[in-house]
């Protein structure tokens, strides 16, 4: 125990230094080769500085169990909670996304298969269980989890994929059931999510041997609530004109509000990208060189495709203003209050954009597109996420009648290339594109 | 039939009737309020009108299908539609229907209380149930007494009681599965005292002896569409031995209450067979799969699951693991007949089998 404290400890400390002489490395090699001018703006500084803290976190991760208590968590559960008992907490959902862009889920999901996993299943969920399966990580190794934490405002599919996970680890399973708002919330529906935010806490003292001191719990709810107000003013940079940066970046750049919500390092990381995208802006530089139109972009991104699909759209000025699943992280935790932080997480964690009706969803999506001045919008029809996709059908026919833009519906998976086919994908695309001329 | 079932009862009873979409519901309130549930899964066969295309085709046939089928009027019989919160096509379809289309009567959705076991999810259960209770009385004009609900859950519990002996007796019942499963299924939108009064009979006219069948096996899935497939596992000389299809075992609560009626209804709830729509803990579900195989001698077990359907996809290793039975997993797509390869696999599988038991 005292051994792994101290390379758990020795990792933070010194991993630093070691992802920066790796990162050096790196640079050097790349010094020698021509850069091709491409459709983008200059890179973002701050890309380093993101790939060094999400490395460090797995870096740390690596040396988490035994250390520090551990607890696998879904991007949707009050993270709040967990910090202060010193928990350790990996995402699966983000560990995913990251074995996606190395297109790592194939291999991961056949895996599976072979045991009787089903193919429909979530991608995320397969990516995640292969990797439990098989110890295969772009990560290094994973931590083995003292608790598993879930919240089903995202979907139910995490409910599914975590009692798989609490069989195979034989861990407890703490569950934060948000009941769907249609409409409004009723009183007794958020009295059961406050009930069980009460329930999870006496759970995850139990595993991590002390008590959740509230003074403690005020201030990474504070830290969680800042995060979110300076995650929200980065995505409104994407109003100005260029946007400074492009939605599929904020994709990228959202890995320390899902991961790091509720600590200093996401906040210091979001006020050092704030000022890069301000001063961008104020010179007048894009995301894209020639931005001619704007996007909304609904959904999760195709992670595997971000790159052939942002060059294809950025070669003929199309840019993605804003998404609206990054703005997802914005809007939730503006709502956390360090003064309540259990009723006002109750609240804020259940009217999150995936857990309200599809009125409440279009509206969203409405607003976006109007404070982006968006002129398109591309709803990822997603395989893998049905709660986000059901229902695109009508929202495309509405957004395009209500507000005369174009709107592409776009088949794919988030993270399973196996479900996707970029010929037809460019062809879809570029049929989508000419339609503004 | 059911058209004229639900006509009859406006007519003789004055009952309005509500589509009820799956799996788990307060059926008890329903009863207790003069309701008549007409449970829709799906329909089977392909959607009926344009309006499946609103769902994607990765979206599973019994969400497709309902919202085709409550677009295109087909149910236009019954008076409002109750959506249980099953899982994420079920609760999405609750939003897209009333919201964008589809549907313009009256709506209801009822929420599950998740990890039944904690405090919070009893009474979260016994708040919902009150909550759906004010929006029916609102909706029928009737005042529900606690006379009334325990008319309603004395009468549910008899109903379960019947369906548990039938299920769990037969070796010695002569109904067939295809006989029996249309019993049991007729449950769906039959009035639940007429339901009854067919149940206690097929009660009584069980056997002493146990009745000459197929290899036992014990099926396990959504539901068990297309009879068909009944007629083929018979054909094969395979019975069902054990059931733990979402829509026919895992709906018998076994648990008899008493006392004030709504905790006891709330309990109820709470006290299915382990099943994965209510996120039951894996491990209970395997050990009551374990049970259900020892007790009925199963040889085999088919799973039998709806494409794109993940909380029963997300079991099927689990089942593989946790039950030392060679197993067949059969997925359908809601179809109105059964495809000929599924013939050829329960055929197939049914060859294992007698093999198998030869060599014992």
């Amino acid at each position: 125990m005292t051994l792994r404290r101290i390379e758990y400890e020795l990792a933070g400390c010194a991993g630093p230094w070691l992802l920066r002489l790796q990162e050096w490395q790196k640079a050097r090699a790349r010094a020698h080769r021509p850069r091709k001018p491409g459709p983008f703006g200059p890179p973002l500084e701050c890309t380093r500085k993101l790939k060094e803290l999400m490395s460090l976190h797995y870096l740390q991760g690596r040396y988490a169990d035994g250390a520090v208590p551990v607890a696998w968590v879904t991007s949707g559960f009050p993270v709040e909670l967990l910090r202060p008992l010193g928990f350790h907490t990996l995402y699966p959902e983000n560990h995913a996304a990251m074995c996606g862009v190395q297109r790592l889920t194939t291999g991961l999901s056949e895996a599976i298969e072979r045991e009787g996993w089903s193919r429909d299943l979530c991608s995320y969920a397969r990516t995640d269980l292969g990797c439990v399966a098989t110890g295969r990580t772009p990560a290094g190794r994973l931590p083995r989890p003292d608790l598993l934490a879930c919240c089903t405002n995202i979907c139910q599919t995490v409910l599914f994929w975590y009692r798989a996970l609490a069989a195979h680890f034989g861990v407890p399973l703490v569950v934060i059931d948000t009941p769907f708002v249609y409409g409004e919330l009723k009183p007794h529906q958020l009295q059961y999510v406050r009930d069980q935010l009460e329930e999870a806490v006496a759970v995850a003292e139990k595993v991590a041997g002390r008590k959740l001191e509230r003074g403690e719990l005020a201030e990474v709810t504070r830290l969680s609530k800042e995060g979110a107000r300076l995650w929200g003013d980065c995505l409104a940079m994407g109003k100005s004109r260029p946007a400074p940066w492009t939605g599929f970046d904020g994709f990228f750049h959202m890995a320390p509000i899902v991961a790091l919500r509720g600590s200093e390092e996401c906040n210091a990381y979001y006020r050092t990208l704030l000022d890069e995208l301000r001063e961008r802006a104020r010179r007048g530089i894009g995301g894209i060189r020639d931005e001619k139109h704007r996007l909304l972009w609904d959904n999760l991104p195709i992670w595997f495709a971000v790159r052939e699909l942002s060059t294809l759209l950025a070669e003929r000025g199309f840019n993605f203003a804003c998404t609206s699943y990054t703005n997802a992280w914005a809007e939730a935790g503006a709502n956390v209050d360090p003064a309540d932080p259990i009723g006002s997480a109750a609240r804020a964690y259940t009217h999150i954009i995936l857990n309200q009706d599809l009125r409440n969803r279009l509206s969203i999506l409405q607003r976006l597109a109007r404070d982006y001045a968006c002129d398109g919008a591309v709803l990822h029809s997603d395989r893998s996420c049905k709660p986000y996709s059901i229902g695109q059908v009508d929202l495309r026919e509405r957004l395009a009648h209500e507000l005369g833009i174009h709107v592409l519906l776009l088949e794919a998976d988030h993270n399973d290339p196996r479900a996707w086919s970029a010929e037809a994908a460019e062809t879809r695309l570029s049929a989508f594109m000419e339609s503004f001329a | 039939m059911r058209l004229v079932h639900i006509q009859q009862q406006r007519q003789l009873h004055g009952r309005r009737a509500l589509a009820v979409l799956p799996v788990h519901y307060p059926k008890e309130l329903l009863t207790a309020f003069n309701v008549l549930a007409v449970e829709m899964w799906g329909p089977p066969g392909p959607p009926r009108g344009e309006d499946a295309g609103r769902l994607q085709p990765y979206v599973c046939a019994v969400a497709r299908n309902a919202l085709a089928f409550l677009a295109s009027g087909g149910a236009d019989a019954v008076d409002g539609v109750l959506f249980p919160h099953t899982c994420d096509s079920l609760q999405g379809l609750a939003t897209l229907v009333p919201d964008f289309g589809g549907w313009t009567r009256a709506a209801f959705v009822f929420q599950h209380a998740r990890d039944a076991g904690r405090p919070s999810a009893r009474a979260f259960a016994l708040a919902e149930l009150r909550s759906l209770a004010r929006g029916l009385e609102a909706w029928t004009g009737r005042t529900l007494t606690d006379e009334r609900l325990l008319w309603a859950l004395r009468l549910h519990e008899e109903i379960d009681a019947c369906r548990a002996a039938l299920l769990d007796g037969r070796k010695n019942s002569s109904l067939g599965d295809r006989e029996l499963y249309r019993l049991l299924r007729r449950g769906e939108w039959l009035w639940p005292e007429a339901h009854l009064a067919e149940l206690r009979a097929a009660r009584a006219a069980m056997a002493a002896e146990p009745v000459q069948r197929g290899l036992p096996v014990l099926v396990t899935g959504y539901v068990p569409e297309p009879p068909a497939l009944l007629d083929a596992l018979e054909r094969a000389g395979l019975t069902i031995a054990a059931d733990d299809y979402a829509a026919i075992g895992r709906r018998v609560v076994r648990w008899r209450g008493a006392g004030d009626p709504w905790p006891w209804l709330a309990q109820r709830m709470l006290s299915h067979p382990p099943c994965p729509t209510q996120s039951a803990d894996q491990g209970a579900r395997m050990r009551w799969l374990q049970e259900l195989a020892q007790r009925s001698g199963a040889r085999g077990v088919i799973v039998h699951v709806q494409k794109f359907c993940e909380p029963e996809l997300f079991d099927v290793p689990a089942i593989r693991r946790a039950l030392p039975l060679p197993s067949l997993v059969l997925e359908g797509e809601l179809e109105a007949e059964l495809p000929a390869q599924a013939v050829t696999r329960i055929e197939a599988f049914a060859e294992m089998l007698r093999a198998g038991a030869r060599a014992a």
